[in-house]
């Protein structure tokens, strides 16, 4: 079956850890990950200037991993990142801000992506609040 | 249709367990995790209400044992229960 | 067939920017034609109130973006009953037209979509 996965909290917040630990779980049982949609504060799981504490656990690094090492589209949407300082090195540019802290994996893109990925899965499911 | 509705907030100072309860349809799950795990500590209000839903509630197995709450009248999954969960059900609803 | 997607949105106008953004979901939605609904929920319903003035805390008119729903082909829109009396709001005189609904329509409503966001 086909999942569209959508991450509205920061890497700090379990809810983002239980979205990887999900999507994990999805892809080990044969699942298959239509994309990976980052929105509100979502953006914070892709960015990579989050400094995790050496004894903590840490979570955008590991959605970094889990999304090179299985190919997955991961977009972040571009719109809840600006007003976030989540940039790419195009959006810094742009805007001329002294940092992008959004390489790949991720793609920026608009909410148009989220509902592209809805309509392609058989089943949403968004992780956020705590 | 079914839908599996599913809460991370603690029910103490937070309303969408209680908002949830109300619009909950007969064929709808629940699924505690996170914080709202919390709700099943024995001797609370909630976990009576939430015991009538009977096979309809579940809590994520990770977050029950964490905060050593055993007894509790949900039923526990794991990771890959959570992904048969969601396709048992037609839809699922977080309440971010 | 497209799916359908309900959006249920539960915070206040202003108690950052989830109300707006989930919206903007909505219009996102609307602008690709597709099947959608907007349940205000819980504060969500604050949303709807009257007489709303975001100029004073330097916020956008989020009501008014709010009423450019139908414009973008989103016209099923919903307010629930329980949240609009808890909070002393009428169902009268709201800023946007929406169906009322009690406790078992909120169930039914769900129900008949084939995807749910709640923010």
């Amino acid at each position: 079956m086909k999942f569209a996965i959508a991450v509205f909290s920061p890497g700090h917040a379990p809810s983002s850890r239980r979205a990887l630990l999900f999507a994990q779980a999805a892809l080990a049982g044969g699942h298959e990950i239509v994309r990976l949609f980052f929105y509100q504060d979502g953006v914070h799981s892709a960015s990579a200037n989050i400094v995790t504490p050496q004894d903590e656990n840490d979570v955008p690094a590991q959605w970094r991993e889990f999304i090179s090492a299985q190919r997955l589209d991961a977009v972040v949407c571009i719109a809840a990142a600006l007003r976030r300082g989540v940039l790419n090195d195009e959006e810094a540019n742009r805007y001329q801000r002294p940092a992008a802290n959004l390489p790949a994996p991720w793609e920026l893109s608009g909410l148009g992506q989220l509902h592209e990925a809805a309509q392609g899965a058989d089943r949403l499911l968004c992780f956020g609040g705590d | 249709m079914s839908t599996l509705h599913v809460i991370s907030h603690s029910p103490f100072g937070d309303n969408r367990l209680a908002s949830c309860l109300r619009l909950l349809g007969p064929q709808d799950g629940l699924l505690l995790c996170g914080d709202a795990v919390y709700a099943l500590n024995p001797g609370t209000a909630n976990v009576a209400s939430l015991s009538t839903l009977g096979p309809r509630l579940y809590a994520l197995a990770e977050d029950l044992q964490a905060r050593a709450i055993a007894d509790s009248p949900a039923t526990a999954v794991d990771y890959p229960g959570f992904v048969a969960l969601s396709l048992d059900y037609d839809k699922v609803n977080s309440w971010l | 067939m497209a799916k359908s997607l309900l959006i249920i949105s539960r915070q206040a106008p202003w108690s950052g920017p989830s109300a707006r953004e989930a919206l903007d979901i909505a219009l996102a939605g609307g602008a690709f034609d597709l099947p959608l609904g907007m349940l205000f929920l819980d504060d969500g319903v604050f949303q709807l109130a009257a007489n709303q003035q975001p100029a004073l805390l330097q916020q956008k008119n989020l009501a008014a973006n709010l009423q450019a729903l139908p414009m973008f082909g989103v016209e099923e829109l919903f307010a629930a009953a329980s949240s609009l009396a808890e909070r002393g709001l009428g169902a009268d005189g709201l800023a946007l037209p929406v169906e009322v609904l009690d406790d078992a329509g909120l169930a039914a409503l769900i129900d008949r979509f084939d995807q749910v966001v709640t923010l």
